[in-house]
């Protein structure tokens, strides 16, 4: 096509669009918020972790090297001192030992709720790197501590928990540079008593000798160390975890905005083919190709996406504001007031959000394009036949039903399936349903006739006759409420897990607690010597303790656990999905032995019997998979158990970090709580919890927290709303005329109004109805698909859920219909007669 | 060379159970310069007739030659740029696009077929002047009257120079004096250009001003008169008349 006839054809589809301003706008609007979702997270993420790796650079500058063990955890630095020692060119070496303390609340220091405990060598740092101070003098003297401004300034005691009771350290210096966490600089041999982990340190700087080339010099001294026990110039961070769950989650609701925006867009440009049949019937007669015809569509379809997208970019970028000015408050306390962070704008950040915005739009305007492009000029001058309409979409019921059909046989033919076969399910679902729409009208008419006598069949009319457009806007809400049900089931079974999980985890009497769970490498234990002193206590008949180590594989992060498995089924049983346990906790001490959990099993690609391998302090070990097992603790995280003799072998770590007491029958069990209790209170970072009260709070905490997740699929039904108010706004534009020879005919204003509302909720009703059925097959497919990735779920039908998307539906099809049926009513009889 | 020529063209509509025969057998040659009018009662076939002369849709069987090009032979691109060359549409719901001016509407075969916009709006210009309407051609169709809609798909039919224009009921629409003003300017454009026009109309007082009526029924050629403008509409009625019974 030429470039003047491009020009005309756009210019045509420009005047086209100003000429429906309403339908514009709404259809505009369908692909505004999944583009704004997405260029949000493209605007806050990049930044964050931009951010982050700044900081993380920056905590370590003026180093030439940094070695860190594999694993992450304290290592014995001598062997790699000889080494380094002897190798060329390395000027200096300095040990650190440092640990993240998430701090118990009795002793938090103001606003900072965890703080980065640095042991150095004051006799080695300065070779390597300086810390800047504003105030005060460095280390010197034992009991000394030099701080980040937020924790402290000279002339304060600060008292830290350790793992061998509360310290108290003066503050004779302050830090320049807050770093990522505030940091608390102590003496290296205080660190290590400290952490419970004398002779060990978890990093070496080293400083070269200048004019060396660093990265030569880097690769002698990985092939002199190996890189199976060490990683250099690398930091394991979970913010990186974090971010990565960020993109995802945003993404894919970003995804499925644009998806519903794109259902929209491909609804809206159905009706517009069919309503310019006279003028597109016109220009083909006149001369316009088969081709020229789709271009004019199209063009008036990314017309469409280019101002959504432009629309959502801005609505993206104040929302990027507003998340970043949210997120400031949090991070500036996590993470230092030095810690600079503003909205990355980049090319790239645009490349995406606008790519799929055009895309979708394109996409879901190709179809109706081609339909246009496909009418024979006659065609479009002759009203379609209602015939041919009804036999489309009776055959679109027989393919939708085959393709539903074989999604169930999907389903239950193995969990490898069930995703794609959930899916297939809500294709079929939208395949079929325009062939439903006749019969779904039949079937929930009497019902719409209670509310709505004759208007009801007005109703049903305008909604049969056009089988394709009601099933489109039926299915936008469908999508819409079946993920709000996927939700549902899957906070519902999620309950179930973790309520059977809790009862499990936590069998024993008595439990001593650490500051937070999960994030066990940010938390100081306590050492052997108390444990053994609770022991002692004359109620106690046995302590259960849990050791932690971090390792990695293939750059994932793997928790160990160290457990005494003679003790640890009686408070804390697993649920074994493979394996038998009383053999398996046998075995546990017969050397390097150990139970995976489910998701360390799939990351292992392990199962029972097999010897994997581990990356320890003592280099890569094998370990035998005696069993597979679930319990709270691990619950989303990978890991593996294994004995505390292994744990203190192969990881060099005795502190314990939880425990668990079951008490002599007939003992008191609040007055064993407050033995404990005396005999642990120089460890603030423990609390001490009767297990049965501890339960029920752990319970209702789980439940609220899952219940977050019922926000997020209301987010979606945002999209499936505007998806109802832009078709319903449509249909009354559409049947202006229609309307009028109603009004004219001695139909009243609330005769009309009453119309519109009950055509919504038909369609309301019918998406609701497909939607509750897909929703459940959906879930369960979701749902049994967990298996794989190492969580047995149970299936727990959403009864609420389906409910409450039922509910939600009514209420949108009342919400979004007000408009409508207001313009309808209020429609200008003579002008309305007249409407083109 | 005649500018239309068909041999036994044939259009059944429906499936094998229910076949209607909209033409039968209908041969026919209309040379350059004629006003051919085609009269019968309802369902006759004349509206197929005219849509088969202009390539919207093809016959069942037969053959139509449009200057002497064989119809059957070309694809769906070739037929559309016949339309856009050698075919001007008068319809009788005139058929403009309510987005676009006057001018622009005239504009639409020219731009489709890729003449500059400036170009093809001053052609538009002088056709439009040819029915008289250039002072009104920024307004958009809402804002003509029936009889100056339909002047303006006669300006679009005449732009791009066709040989042959076709009118479905173009008076069909308008009262009668709007119909003269049209049916008069139809005929200047083949007195004075020399083109080829074939009206379908079941007005008698228009048929009057054609050179040829050709009548049909039931889908066949049932007679045909060549009038040279001389009969009267009271002829031509009777005609009719004496042909529905």
């Amino acid at each position: 096509m030429k470039t003047s006839t491009w020009a005309q054809m756009a210019r045509m589809a420009w005047q086209y669009l100003m000429r429906r301003k309403l339908r514009t706008t709404l259809t505009t609007l369908a692909i505004v918020f999944g583009v704004a979702l997405i260029f949000a997270m493209e605007l806050v993420l990049p930044g964050v972790e931009k951010a982050l790796e700044q900081s993380l650079e920056a905590e370590s500058e003026g180093v030439d090297l940094n070695i860190a063990s594999a694993t992450g955890d304290a290592f014995d630095p001598q062997p790699a001192l000889d080494t380094l020692h002897n190798t060329q060119g390395v000027a200096a070496i300095t040990e650190v030992l440092r640990r993240r303390i998430i701090l118990p609340k009795t002793q938090q220091l103001g606003d900072i709720t965890q703080i980065e405990l640095i042991g150095v060598d004051v006799a080695t740092l300065d070779q390597v790197r300086t810390y800047e101070l504003r105030d005060g003098r460095f280390l010197e003297n034992s009991g000394e501590a030099v701080v980040a401004p937020d924790v402290g300034k000279t002339g304060d005691t600060i008292t830290v928990v350790t793992a061998v009771g509360l310290k108290t350290f003066a503050v004779v210096g302050v830090l320049t540079q807050g770093g990522l966490t505030p940091r608390v600089l102590i003496h290296l041999d205080e660190a290590q008593t400290a952490l419970a982990q004398p002779g060990l340190v978890n990093l070496l700087e080293i400083d070269f000798e200048p004019g060396v080339n660093k990265d030569h010099l880097t690769d002698q001294i990985k092939t002199a160390l190996g890189d199976d026990r060490y990683l250099y110039n690398a930091s394991v961070s979970d913010e990186f975890a974090i971010m990565d769950i960020a993109y995802l989650i945003f993404g894919l609701f970003g995804v499925i905005a644009l998806f519903l925006g794109a259902f929209l867009i491909f609804n809206t440009f159905r009706t517009v083919v069919i309503e310019r049949r006279h003028d597109l019937g016109m220009l083909r007669a006149v001369g316009a190709t088969r081709r020229q015809i789709m271009q004019l569509i199209l063009i008036e379809s990314l017309l469409q996406g280019v101002m959504g997208t432009l629309i959502g970019l801005i609505l993206g970028y104040l929302m990027a504001a507003g998340m970043l000015e949210a997120m400031k408050g949090i991070l500036d306390q996590y993470m230092g007031q030095f810690f600079d962070i503003g909205l990355l704008v980049t090319p790239g950040a645009f490349a995406v959000p606008v790519g799929l915005g055009l895309l979708c739009t394109l996409v879901a305007g190709y179809w109706p394009a081609l339909r246009a492009g496909k009418t024979t000029p006659l065609e479009s001058l002759r009203p379609a036949s209602g015939a041919t309409v009804q036999r489309a979409a009776n055959w679109g019921l027989v393919v939708g039903f085959a393709v539903m059909a074989l999604a169930l046989l999907m389903l239950i033919a193995s969990t490898k399936t069930t995703i794609p076969g959930a899916i297939l399910f809500l294709v079929g679902a939208v395949i079929a349903s325009p062939g439903m729409v006749m019969p779904a009208a039949r079937l929930f008419n009497p019902l719409l006739t209670l509310w709505f006598a004759r208007e009801g069949d007005l109703a049903r009319g305008n909604m049969v006759r056009q089988p394709g457009r009601a099933a489109i806007t039926a299915s936008t809400l469908m999508i819409g409420l079946a993920t709000f049900i996927l939700i549902a089931a899957i906070v519902k079974g999620f309950e179930q897990l973790m309520s059977d999980l809790v009862d499990r985890s936590f069998s024993s009497d008595i439990l001593v607690m650490p500051t937070v769970i999960g994030t066990y490498s940010s938390i100081v234990g306590a050492d052997e010597a108390q444990v053994e002193e609770l022991r002692q206590l004359p109620d106690v008949e046995e302590v259960a303790e849990l050791r932690h180590a971090a390792s990695t594989h293939n750059g994932q992060r793997l928790e160990i656990y160290g457990i005494d498995p003679q003790v640890y089924p009686d408070v804390s049983p697993m649920l074994f999905t493979k394996g038998e346990s009383a053999q398996a906790y046998g075995q546990l001490n017969e050397g390097r032995k150990a139970i995976l959990n489910p998701v360390a099993a799939v990351m292992l690609g392990a199962s029972v019997g097999d010897t994997v391998k581990l990356i320890t302090m003592q280099g890569q070990q094998p370990y035998e998979v005696v069993g597979i097992a679930n319990d709270l603790l691990n619950l989303k995280l990978a890991t593996v158990f294994i004995s505390q003799e292994s744990l203190k072998t192969d990881f060099n770590k005795t502190e314990s970090i939880m425990m668990m007491i079951n008490i002599e029958s007939g003992a008191d069990t609040q007055t064993v709580a407050g033995q404990v209790e005396d005999v642990l209170r120089e460890y603030p970072q423990f609390t001490i919890e009767i297990t049965s009260e501890y339960r029920s709070t752990l319970e209702t905490m789980v439940s609220n927290n899952l219940k977050i997740y019922y926000g997020l699929g209301l987010l979606i039904l945002i999209p499936a709303a505007l998806g109802l108010l832009n078709t319903l706004t449509i249909n009354v534009l559409e049947r202006t005329r229609e309307i009028g020879i109603v009004r004219a005919v001695g139909g009243s204003r609330v005769q009309v109004r009453r119309m519109v509302v009950a055509e919504a909720l038909l369609l309301c009703t019918f998406g609701a109805a497909v939607g509750v059925l897909v929703g459940v097959v959906v879930s369960y497919g979701f749902i049994s698909s967990f298996s794989l990735m190492g969580w047995e779920v149970d299936y727990v039908f959403p009864v609420m859920g389906i409910i409450a998307a039922i509910v939600i539906a009514l209420l949108l099809a009342l919400f979004s219909s007000i408009l409508p049926a207001r313009n309808a009513a209020r429609l200008d009889i003579i002008r309305a007669l007249q409407y083109e | 060379m005649p500018v239309v020529q068909t041999e036994s063209l044939t259009k059944i509509y429906g499936d094998d159970s229910h076949r209607v025969y909209a033409l039968n057998n209908v041969s026919l040659t209309i040379e350059q310069g004629e006003f051919v009018a085609i009269m019968g009662p309802s369902g006759s076939g004349k509206s197929t007739l005219l849509y088969l002369l202009g390539g919207l849709e093809g016959p069942t069987n037969g053959k139509i030659c449009l200057n002497g090009d064989d119809l059957s032979t070309l694809d769906d691109d070739d037929l559309s740029r016949k339309r856009r060359t050698e075919i001007g549409f008068v319809f009788q719901f005139f058929n403009l696009i309510p987005v676009l001016t006057a001018e622009e509407n005239v504009a639409i075969p020219l731009i489709l077929d890729g003449v500059p916009r400036s170009r093809a709006l001053q052609r538009a210009d002088e056709a439009l002047i040819q029915v008289g309407l250039l002072d009104r051609k920024t307004h958009r169709p809402a804002e003509l009257s029936g009889g100056e809609q339909q002047r303006v798909a006669l300006a679009r039919a005449l732009v791009t120079n066709p040989a042959l224009i076709l009118g479905d009921e173009p008076t069909g629409n308008l009262d009668s004096r709007s119909s003269d003003e049209v049916v008069q300017l139809l005929r200047q454009v083949v007195d004075n250009g020399g083109r080829t026009l074939v009206l379908v109309t079941h007005d008698p007082r228009i048929a009057a001003y054609a050179d040829r009526i050709i009548f049909l029924k039931d889908g066949q050629i049932v007679d045909e008169n060549r009038l040279k403008g001389q009969a009267s509409a009271e002829n031509i009625r009777e005609r009719l008349v004496k042909i529905a019974v």
